[in-house]
């Protein structure tokens, strides 16, 4: 096991000294208190992940306005996954769609996922005089580096987690599949236990950027059907074409039937939004 | 060797991959693309395109069916 972590340790080192790093800046210079210092730390992380967001939430936007088509192809090739997931591909290609989800963005979280919970372990391990000032927060959290379930309001923390967790799923599980929505509600729940274990600061970080999450979602969704009328205008414009070669394969004969209903009206621009609210939310359900 | 390269794909998979629940544009996932590449071309040239692989996997770009070759 040590030999393990002699291993792990050794790339991961740097990590921490750099969330450490962050988090002394924030205390010493910029004056927060060691817990608000996390919670500085995550949003000035969640802040350059922005870009990467926004485009995620656009496509997710874009992936449920195609709900039915898609839906349909999941029960075409029902007993294949393999197929399904291909020909979902292929769907994608074919409408310009970008699949929401993707790796990068959340691997950028990693690294300081790692360093902030070396850190907070060390915390726990140095000599106080090493970290001056106040541990706890909000007064229901004594020492964010002791281990969450040791003072009932880590029990608090942890239901807020929860909660946020779920509220986060809702708005950037990046798949229409049912099931895998299900499990990713679920999952919060089991790993409840898992947290526990880690330090009150760590689980601080998690619902601090759940909440960033919750928020973005929150706002961009407000934001986005008032830019013109992304499914109408999209129709028109010079991305066309490339969707127009695809109608051979097949698939693409679905969206025909779709681009009627918005024509009987001629200025589509002002109802427009409206109509983008109203079939995204027929997508969720 | 190409073991210890899978170990870390599933000790990836049973920690962070399941507490930040996402899903990857690619088929095969990014995932099982880096088991996939380090199964086929060993633990460097593997680890190399399993790199390059989660690069690609952004936002900006397609995904798609995308095996290793």
């Amino acid at each position: 096991m040590s030999v393990l972590s002699f291993i792990l340790a050794s790339p991961l080192t740097p990590l921490e000294h750099l969330a450490r790093h962050v988090l002394n800046w924030l205390h010493f210079t910029v004056g927060l208190p060691w817990a608000w210092s996390i919670v500085a730390l995550t949003v000035i992380v969640r802040m350059l992940l922005v870009p990467l967001t926004v485009k995620q939430i656009h496509s997710m936007q874009s992936l449920q306005r195609h709900a039915p088509q898609m839906k349909e192809i999941q029960k075409k090739y029902k007993q294949d996954k393999q197929k399904q997931n291909e020909e979902l591909m292929k769907f994608y290609r074919e409408n310009q769609i970008n699949p929401a989800a993707s790796c990068l963005p959340m691997l950028v979280q990693l690294p300081v996922f790692i360093g902030l919970y070396y850190s907070l372990k060390n915390f726990a391990k140095e000599p106080a005089a090493l970290h001056p000032g106040n541990l706890s927060f909000l007064h229901f959290i004594p020492s964010i580096a002791d281990h969450t379930t040791s003072h009932w309001g880590g029990f608090v923390l942890l239901v807020i987690y929860v909660g946020s967790q779920m509220a986060s799923t809702l708005f950037m599980a990046a798949t229409v599949d049912k099931l895998q929505r299900t499990l990713f509600m679920v999952m919060p729940l089991v790993f409840v236990f898992v947290i526990a274990r880690f330090p009150a600061g760590l689980v601080l970080y998690w619902v601090t950027t759940n909440l960033w999450t919750v928020g973005q979602g929150l706002i961009t969704r407000r934001l986005v059907p008032k830019t013109p009328a992304p499914s109408l205008f999209d129709k028109k414009s010079s991305r066309t074409p490339p969707k127009d070669e695809g109608d051979g394969g097949g698939n693409g004969a679905k969206p025909a039937p779709e681009s009627p209903q918005p024509q009987p009206q001629p200025q589509a621009a002002s109802t427009a939004p409206r109509k983008v609210r109203r079939k995204k939310k027929a997508g969720r359900r | 060797m190409y073991r210890l390269g899978v170990g870390l794909v599933w000790l990836y998979r049973v920690t962070f991959g399941a507490l930040f629940p996402t899903t990857c544009k690619y088929e095969p996932s990014c995932s099982q693309y880096a088991i996939d590449a380090v199964r086929k071309k060993g633990l460097v040239r593997g680890s190399l395109l399993a790199g390059w692989r989660l690069l690609r996997c952004n936002p900006w770009s397609h995904g798609g069916f995308d095996p290793v070759r």
